[in-house]
């Protein structure tokens, strides 16, 4: 089924409920919000990477003026936002990519202080960088610490020389240790990206990665599993992979040395110590709102009409030139009644511990009752844990998730 | 009736009999270049597409001789398949002369082999043509002593052509003149008139093509369907040129239709004899047989809720096959359906994919297999299409196989492989000659064994060179037994296939092994068991899945992860829950295949 993309109009705000469901939605009151803002560059795009990401050319470098014009975009695109949000605090903010770790110091300064200048920011506000080994200068991320970056987050992806290369990433192990070294003398937050089951990659080698990861001291570890995403150069043509079997057992072992390490294993690929969880991320998976900016960046606000998504225009150049006209947002739809709880749950199950099942109603606008048969159905087949208080895996859930999220999906509409 | 000649072509596919068709009918000016549509006797798409023909059709040309006579000749067209052997000897009985189309690059194949034998036997003057000459591999030479020595027709006299280019065609409509013999019958007898083909027409309903053999058929006329006794008031009779064209009368020698307000398909079967009503024929044209299904399968909607859908499919198919025999089915694993009767492993794949295309159905279809003959301890015989339906043993006497006789025609290089793999299948040589650059090979088989994989196998082991021709010889006593299957712990019906017992122990464990590879992981493990009774005979294990969760998920990603796990939804919409296991449409047909066909 393909949805279509209806501009919000007055005319499609009152009917919100969805053929079927008959269901009308009532928020009572607003989500946390959030900040995004998208990067949309990077020195050279992953084979593996289906994130919005275009490769820097010589002619976009900082000093073309390239740099300048996408920061007075993003302060646009916020101004642009602002009657969405208006008078909502800022929890967080995350600057992801893209290799956002390219922005100059100076740019990302004021990037951050218009943030601050436009939005109502939060004092205590967790402010996430993405960053890339191969662009760490010390000077530059001492001085993005003092543009307000509270939190970093580091592509390193492996510590071993041939798996780098093997999946095209620009760096080496040597680049990966220094950017860690980096990060741990100027910020106390950092979270590390490993992936495993990586092309030819054993037990041991996996192993290694995570446990120089462990050894670096930080205090957040993302490790995913390699995922052969839809166009991108790794599935058009797919390198030699571990089995299912193989690299079920290197997330089973990861799992098991991170935990002996004192992280606690809080959303499927996350890893934090006690208290370092991302509270950006939290909130995505809590069902929370965020307002996205910059190219191809998501946004989710729920209002008393109801909730939209919305997507900006994806390509750089395409956006740069929607800004000159204050027009950002090339995809904007309401999600209807009926897919709400799949949208939901999709995200908060995917927490260890779950959400506390009021935040259901309170999130969605909808009563517990319209899932209420396919809760039963998935605390049946051991895949939800039999809580009325939590809505929460069971460990059978947390590995098949697929199929337990499966039984959320709403029914397809009759051809 | 001098000057009408009643003729057939009898080719192998490919070897351009369809075309040759068309230039015929083209050059004797039936149809304008306009109307010329390529290939025209062949109007249904799949058999274009396949290069068969199915259904016998038919046109009445007038072609000026060199002797200036203007001739009728009539072109009756078979079908091309060792399915339709009956169908083709009708309309071979309808001819007094038939061309024998060879390709000169190629040489002679088994069906063209028993047709003509077929034609020969009812004293059908064969005319050997060798065709696409003007292919650069063509050599009629080898071709023309292939003839003479494998069908044994002198083939001295062979014309040269090529249909595609238009070279010879002229001679092949001066040799139809002057080699085939005019019709012999007689005007004044009673009527006596061969059903050569008969289909539905939406607006007239049954339309029969028929050969008057003697006496006269007139619209308005009553006739006599002499096999059933059925009697119908005659409305219209004509000939195709192709088109239909309206005649005031049939007479013998005769090739046209007659419309008698049939409805149903099955009242007017191929090589019954129409008589009139008020003037009966004393006894029927010979060669009448009833047709049975040979090869039976079940054919399920994927989606219970189409089970209509698919019964109005088949009732609407049934319309114009009346070879096509189908009956509600109950299986456990596969819900409601249908046990459908096919003449042969093509008849199946064509309707099969006649449902699916035409009628857009989503179809389950379980493994081919042919009708067992069981004697009950009490005496009384049955037929058993099912093999899920085979009774308990201990109430069993005797069951009794059908065995066919296989003809196989290939190049000298692939007899080894060949004999090797009709004596994995059971079969026993009959004969074996050398013929030219061929060999030919007959075979007892049982059919059960052909319905398996034979027909690929043959065609991997010579690639592609041999062919195959078969009939339906008799019904032999067999040591068979019923081999279940069982997934989770519960039995599949429509996974049981009879096999013989000497290889029952060996099926079991590669079926077993098989269908371990097409049964997705679960989140649970899966025992897949092979029994014989309540003797389980073999065991695998399809190990649990152990995890199924994407990765990534963050704000950005909601549409597309959520599309993912649509997709992954579909999927398992699209395989049999059993029990709490999903089984996918591939492994109901794995049974038919087996390891050496990889």
């Amino acid at each position: 089924m393909t949805r279509k993309t209806i501009p919000i109009t007055p005319a499609h705000a009152v009917r919100l409920e969805p053929a079927g469901t008959g269901q009308r939605i009532q928020l009572t009151a607003s989500p946390p919000l959030a900040l995004y803002i998208h990067y949309p560059w990077c020195v050279r795009k992953c084979p593996y990477c289906d994130f919005n990401s275009h490769t820097l050319r010589g002619d976009a470098t900082p000093d073309t003026g390239l740099e300048a014009r996408y920061i007075d975009a993003l302060v646009a695109d916020i101004e642009s936002a602002l009657p969405q949000v208006w008078g909502r605090r800022v929890h967080t903010v995350f600057i992801g990519g893209g290799t956002p770790s390219l922005m100059s110091a100076p740019a990302l300064d004021r990037l951050l202080t218009a943030v601050r200048t436009l939005l109502p920011l939060d004092p205590m506000a967790e402010i996430t960088l993405e960053a890339n080994p191969g662009t760490f200068e010390a000077a530059r991320f001492r001085d993005y610490r003092a543009a307000g970056v509270n939190r970093l987050s580091i592509g390193i992806q492996s510590f071993d020389d041939a798996a780098l290369t093997r999946i095209g990433r620009i760096h080496d192990a040597d680049q990966a240790r220094r950017a860690v070294d980096i990060a741990l003398t100027n910020f106390e937050r950092v979270n590390l990206d490993i992936m495993y089951a990586l092309p030819e990659q054993n037990m041991a080698a996996a192993m290694r990665d995570i446990d120089i990861a462990i050894a670096t001291g930080v205090s957040h570890v993302s490790a995913y599993h390699l995922t052969l995403e839809p166009n991108t150069a790794f599935a058009h043509s797919p390198p030699p992979l571990p089995d299912s079997d193989l690299s079920a057992d290197m997330q089973e072992a990861i799992e098991d040395r991170l935990a002996a390490a004192g992280f606690e294993h809080y959303e499927t690929s996350a890893f934090a110590r006690p208290g370092q969880q991302c509270r950006h991320n939290l909130n995505y998976w809590q069902f929370g709102d965020y307002l996205g900016i910059g190219a191809g960046a998501h946004g989710k606000l729920s209002s008393h009409e109801g909730i939209v998504r919305e997507m900006r225009h994806k390509h750089p150049t395409r956006y740069l030139e929607a800004a000159a006209r204050r027009d950002f947002v090339q995809e904007r739809r309401e999600v209807a009644a009926a897919e709400l709880p799949f949208e939901f749950l999709m995200n908060a199950l995917r927490l260890t511990d779950g959400v506390p099942t009021a935040l259901f109603s309170a999130r969605t606008g909808l009563p517990l009752s319209v899932i209420a048969d396919r809760i039963d159905q998935a605390v049946a087949a051991g895949l939800l844990a039999a809580d009325p208080l939590t809505l929460r895996p069971t460990e059978q859930g947390q590995r098949f998730l697929n199929d337990l999220l499966a039984l959320f999906l709403p029914e397809a509409e009759a051809a | 009736m001098q000057h009408i000649r009643n003729f057939s072509i009898i080719a192998h596919i490919d070897h351009g009999k369809s075309t040759l068709a068309d230039r015929l009918i083209q050059a004797c000016g039936a149809l304008s270049d306009r109307e010329m549509e390529e290939q025209v006797l062949d109007s249904m798409d799949l058999e274009r597409e396949r290069g068969i023909t199915i259904k016998a059709q038919t046109a009445a040309l007038h072609y000026k001789a060199r002797d200036g006579q203007v001739y009728n000749l009539n072109l009756i067209d078979t079908p091309g398949h060792v399915d339709f052997s009956y169908e083709v000897s009708r309309s071979l009985s309808a001819c007094e002369g038939a061309l024998l189309v060879v390709d000169a690059s190629q040489g002679v194949e088994a069906q063209t082999v028993a047709n003509c034998y077929t034609a020969i036997e009812q004293n059908v003057e064969v005319i050997p043509v060798l065709n696409k000459i003007d292919l650069p591999a063509a050599d009629p030479e080898s071709a023309r002593a292939e003839i003479e020595d494998v069908i044994g027709v002198d083939a001295s006299e062979a014309v040269l052509c090529s249909a595609k280019t238009g070279i010879g065609i002229d001679e092949v409509l001066e040799l139809v003149v002057a080699k085939v013999p005019p019709p012999k019958g007689d005007p004044d007898a009673p009527l006596k008139a061969l059903i050569i083909d008969s289909w539905f027409d939406n607006y007239v309903g049954v339309v029969i093509l028929i050969r008057v053999v003697d006496g006269v058929l007139k619209p308005k006329d009553r006739i006599l369907l002499m096999s059933t006794g059925a009697q119908y008031p005659c409305d219209e009779v004509g000939v195709f040129t192709p088109r239909s064209v309206a005649r005031e009368q049939l007479s013998a020698g005769e090739v046209g239709f007659v419309i008698a307000g049939i409805k149903e398909l099955q009242a007017a079967k191929v090589g019954d004899t129409v008589t009139l009503a008020n003037r009966p024929a004393g006894e029927p044209l010979p060669g009448f047989r009833e047709i049975k299904p040979q090869v039976f399968a079940g054919l399920y909607p994927v989606e219970s809720s189409e089970y209509d859908q698919l019964r109005e499919s088949l009732e609407k198919l049934k319309l114009n096959d009346a070879s096509l025999q189908f009956e509600p089915e109950v299986s456990q694993a596969l819900g409601f359906g249908f046990r459908c009767g096919f003449l042969g492993m093509l008849h199946m794949d064509i309707v099969q994919e006649r449902l699916e295309r035409q009628f857009d159905m989503d179809l389950i279809t379980t493994a081919p297999t042919v009708v067992y003959e069981v004697l009950m301890n009490s005496g009384e015989t049955l037929r058993i299409e099912n093999p899920a339906k085979l009774p308990d043993l201990s109430k069993v006497a005797e069951i009794r196989e059908p065995i066919i006789t296989a003809t196989i025609f290939l190049p000298q290089d692939y007899v080894g492989p060949v004999i090797t793999l009709c004596n994995q299948k059971r079969g026993m040589q009959v004969d074996m000659r050398y013929l030219g650059r061929q060999v030919q090979l007959v075979y007892d088989m049982p059919m059960n064994e052909v319905v398996m994989d034979f027909f690929d196998r043959l065609k991997s082991v010579s690639r592609g060179y041999a062919s195959l021709d078969y009939e339906f010889k008799e019904y032999r006593l067999a040591d068979l037994v019923k081999l279940d299957l069982m997934v989770g712990g519960e039995k599949v019906d429509a996974l049981s296939v009879i096999v013989h017992r000497a290889s029952a122990q060996y099926r079991g464990r590669e079926l077993a092994a098989k269908l371990r590879g097409l049964i997705p992981r679960q989140m649970f493990d899966v025992p897949v068991q092979a029994a014989i009774g309540s003797h389980i005979i073999a065991r695998e294990t399809i190990k649990a899945l152990r995890k199924n969760v994407l990765a990534k998920c963050y704000g950005g990603d909601i549409s597309r992860k959520r599309k993912l796990l649509e997709k992954q939804k579909e999927g398992k919409k699209r395989m049999k829950q059993v029990g709490n296991v999903e089984i996918p449409q591939e492994a109901f047909l794995a049974v038919l295949r087996t390891d050496e066909s990889k």
